[in-house]
Order: C-alpha cells, then sequence, then structure tokens
C-alpha cells in the first residue's frame, strides 16, 4: 500500500472515531448504539488484507484500551488486532466476499471480538451471559445494519487492493 | 538503509500478514501481562503525546465553533427579546441555576474547579473520560467529580493540564452510599461497565424510587452527593442482602461541563474502615 492508502486510512479512522463519540450516540435507542470502529476495521481488512487489517485493529484497539480501566488494557488491543487479521485472512484465502457475505463477516467479526474482549477482561459467566443478551447481541445486530448499508454503498463498486 | 527499510516492510506484507499479525499480538499481550506501573505509564504517555493533543484540538474546534454558532443565536435572541417580555423570566432561570452552582459550593465548603470534558472512549463501554483541567489549576488524585445532576466519579489521574475521571460505571470504583429515605447504607459499584449495582440489607426496606446519595464513608466522597435512583430491586445471592439496579442522575454519555471538588480524601477514615 502507498504513503496515500495509508493516509486514506488515517483519515477515515480520524472520521469514525468522531462518528462513534457524536452519531452514534444520536443513533443509540434504550442504550443499543452501532459500533462503527468494527465496521472501520472490517471494511480495512477486506480492502487491504490481512497485514492493514491487524494493524488497524491494534490501533483502534489501542485508542479503546486507553481510555478504558487500567486493568483491561489490551483487551480491546487483541481482540481487535485478532478481527482485522482473520477477516483479511478470509477475504484474501478463501472467498471474494459479496454484500450478503460481508454483512455475515462483519456480525461474527463483531461477536468474536466481543467474545476475546470478555473472555481477556475475565468477567464472570453471569455478567458475560447478561451484556451478551442485552448488548452484544442487540448491537451486532445494529452494527450489520448500518455496516450493510455501507456497503451497499461503497463497497460493492471498488476493486479490492491488498497491503 | 533503504534496502533495510525495504526488507522490513516486506517482511511484514509478505507471508499474508502472519508477521505483521504475530508482531501486533505479542504487543497486545505484553501490555496485557504488563504490571499496573507500566500499563499506567503507557496509558499516561499514549494520552499525553498522541490522545490528548488530537482531543485537545478536536474539541477546541468543536467548542469554537460552538461559540460561534452561539453568538449568532444569542443576537437573533437578543434582538427577539427586545420586543418579548419573555427577558425576564430567562433572567430568573439563569439565576436560579447560577444559585443551585453557589448552594453546591457553600454545602460541602470545598472550593470547586469547573472543567470542560475533552475526551471520552469512544467504545461502546464508556468508563473513563478526560477533562481539561489538571494538577497546574489544583486537581489532585481522588477528588470528586460531579455535575449539576449528581455524582459523576473521581479523578484517577492528575496531570499537568489535564486528568482522566474514572466514571461510576468504572467496575474497578466502589462507593458507600446511603438511602435518602431510610438512612441505610450500602454500597454502590458496576460490575459490568454498564450499570450500576447497589447492595443494601435486606431489611431496610429500600424500595424502587428511593433516592441514593454518597454516605461521606470511604475518605473519598463528602456526604450527601446524589448518586442516583433506584430502580429495580432483586434478590441476591445473599439473604441478608437486596441487588438493586441504580439509575445514575448524570447521563455520562451526553456531559460537557463538570466540577471538581478541591477535597484531599480523609485517608484516616479509610485506613479504619479497611481494618
Amino acid at each position: 500500500m502507498n504513503n496515500l492508502g495509508w493516509l486514506k486510512i488515517f483519515i477515515l479512522f480520524v472520521i469514525v472515531y468522531a462518528l462513534q463519540m457524536t452519531v452514534a450516540d444520536l443513533l443509540s435507542f434504550f442504550d443499543i448504539a452501532p459500533d462503527f470502529v468494527i465496521i472501520f476495521i472490517v471494511t480495512v481488512a477486506i480492502r487491504r488484507g490481512p497485514t492493514a487489517g491487524c494493524f488497524w485493529g491494534f490501533v483502534a484497539g489501542f485508542t479503546q484500551d486507553v481510555y478504558a480501566p487500567i486493568e483491561w488494557l489490551g483487551a480491546n488491543t487483541i481482540a481487535m488486532t485478532v478481527l482485522g487479521f482473520a477477516v483479511g485472512q478470509l477475504e484474501e484465502r478463501f472467498l471474494s466476499l459479496n454484500l450478503p457475505a460481508k454483512v455475515g463477516v462483519l456480525g461474527l467479526g463483531f461477536f468474536v471480538c466481543d467474545m476475546i474482549y470478555f473472555a481477556i477482561t475475565g468477567l464472570s459467566k453471569d455478567v458475560v451471559t447478561n451484556l451478551f443478551l442485552t448488548k452484544s447481541l442487540p448491537e451486532c445486530l445494529y452494527t450489520m445494519l448500518i455496516g450493510g448499508i455501507f456497503f451497499y454503498l461503497d463497497l460493492g463498486s471498488k476493486k479490492k487492493k491488498h497491503a | 538503509m533503504l534496502r533495510a527499510i525495504r526488507f522490513i516492510v516486506d517482511l511484514f506484507t509478505q507471508r499474508h500478514g502472519i508477521v505483521a499479525f504475530v508482531f501486533f499480538l505479542v504487543l497486545g499481550l505484553l501490555m496485557r501481562q504488563s504490571p499496573t506501573p507500566i500499563r499506567e505509564s503507557i496509558v499516561s504517555t499514549a494520552v499525553s503525546t498522541l490522545y490528548f493533543p488530537a482531543q485537545r484540538i478536536v474539541s477546541a474546534v468543536g467548542h469554537y465553533k460552538a461559540l460561534a454558532e452561539e453568538n449568532e443565536q444569542l443576537k437573533e435572541e437578543n434582538a427577539r427579546l427586545r420586543q418579548e417580555t419573555y427577558h425576564a423570566r430567562e433572567g430568573l432561570q439563569e439565576l436560579a441555576r447560577l444559585h443551585t452552582l453557589v448552594r453546591f459550593d457553600d454545602k460541602w465548603d470545598f472550593p470547586i474547579v469547573t472543567a470542560r470534558v475533552i475526551g471520552h472512549n469512544p467504545g461502546r463501554f464508556l468508563t473513563t473520560m478526560v477533562i481539561n483541567r489538571g494538577s497546574e489549576h489544583g486537581v489532585k488524585e481522588n477528588m470528586p467529580v460531579f455535575s449539576m445532576n449528581g455524582l459523576v466519579g473521581k479523578i484517577s489521574k492528575a496531570s499537568m493540564t489535564h486528568s482522566r475521571v474514572q466514571l461510576l460505571v468504572d467496575p474497578n470504583l466502589k462507593l458507600s452510599v446511603m438511602d435518602r429515605r431510610t438512612r441505610v447504607v450500602g454500597f454502590l459499584e458496576s460490575m459490568d461497565g454498564v450499570r450500576l449495582t447497589a447492595l443494601v440489607p435486606t431489611h431496610a426496606g429500600v424500595h424502587a424510587g428511593d433516592t441514593l446519595v454518597t454516605s461521606g464513608l470511604g475518605g473519598i466522597f463528602p456526604k450527601g452527593i446524589p448518586v442516583g435512583t433506584v430502580k429495580d430491586v432483586r434478590k441476591s445471592d445473599l439473604d441478608v442482602m437486596r441487588q438493586m439496579e441504580v439509575e445514575p442522575f448524570q447521563d455520562f454519555s451526553i456531559l460537557e461541563e463538570v466540577f471538581v471538588m478541591e477535597k484531599e480524601p480523609d485517608w484516616l477514615i479509610k485506613e479504619l474502615l479497611d481494618e
């Protein structure tokens, strides 16, 4: 990937965080909000491959970890690095993803990311079950909906560029 | 030199990114396994050098944009107010708001520092935020933070120009609370980083709709700061205690301004309670 490509993704990264901190709150109902950051990582991994996927997953996860409880430092970083790499591998090695498959990968990625995060933070089983049912699952579906709209508007027409 | 850079770039990009993945994963695991002082240092360095300046710029741009918009609105409002008697009511409302703040200041007899929220966790689990006041403004660690609506949290790390606020929903923050009606004392925590849960004795008769305030025990928060209302009461694993969901008075996601109470922790009380 050339320098311009990295710059574009960096600008996109800043925009995504601005969206997450402003628009996500406006779009939320019953405390359920979409996760633009996961859409960003999945998008970058699909379009730029596993190297860029895990790099931007690392950056995005670390940014979230900085503002999380100190005891959980590294949890988001690891979860999102794995997510970026796994989605990049899936796209590069096995499949050329169409729109429904991309939305499916986004949902699966969201779910896997949360599970890794919950496992690393060491929350109790009851708390994890509760969080999964009341937060992860509805937010996963909401994110898939928003991601689906985004993929439909943007990704379908563009050619993939690997790192 | 160029060859060396090329070699490193190739190493990361070839083999389907496996080298890059292992590298970033090991970095993440090292962070995860490092002792708390090193984690503190990583977070402080990242916030001070990368995120705080960026968020300050974004916040400043937003602030000036808001000021410009506010200025326009005020001009329009000023013209309208010349023609309307609503002017007087507006003034009274502002007076009431300021009066509330003055009462807040008088009630606890501690100086108050007003701060603007300039950054918060961009993820889905909001547990920490950054304010634009630090040690040079008199802010120190463990000072209580509150808003006009109620308690927000406490200062977890004070740098020179900014501080991190540990919100009530942080699972590592536990505080002693008191039911305003029955005066029974319990404790409040968040087990999942999302909801607040209070644990109070079963016999106390606390029920939904009751107001919880800080008890003053623990030595950090003074007595009587409103925390939230009891939303739902349920039985806990222990028969003698009731677990209840608490709705905080302050919605943390929409905080723009907070007040830091310049109260140092009462360590004597804290040590006695710890014993």
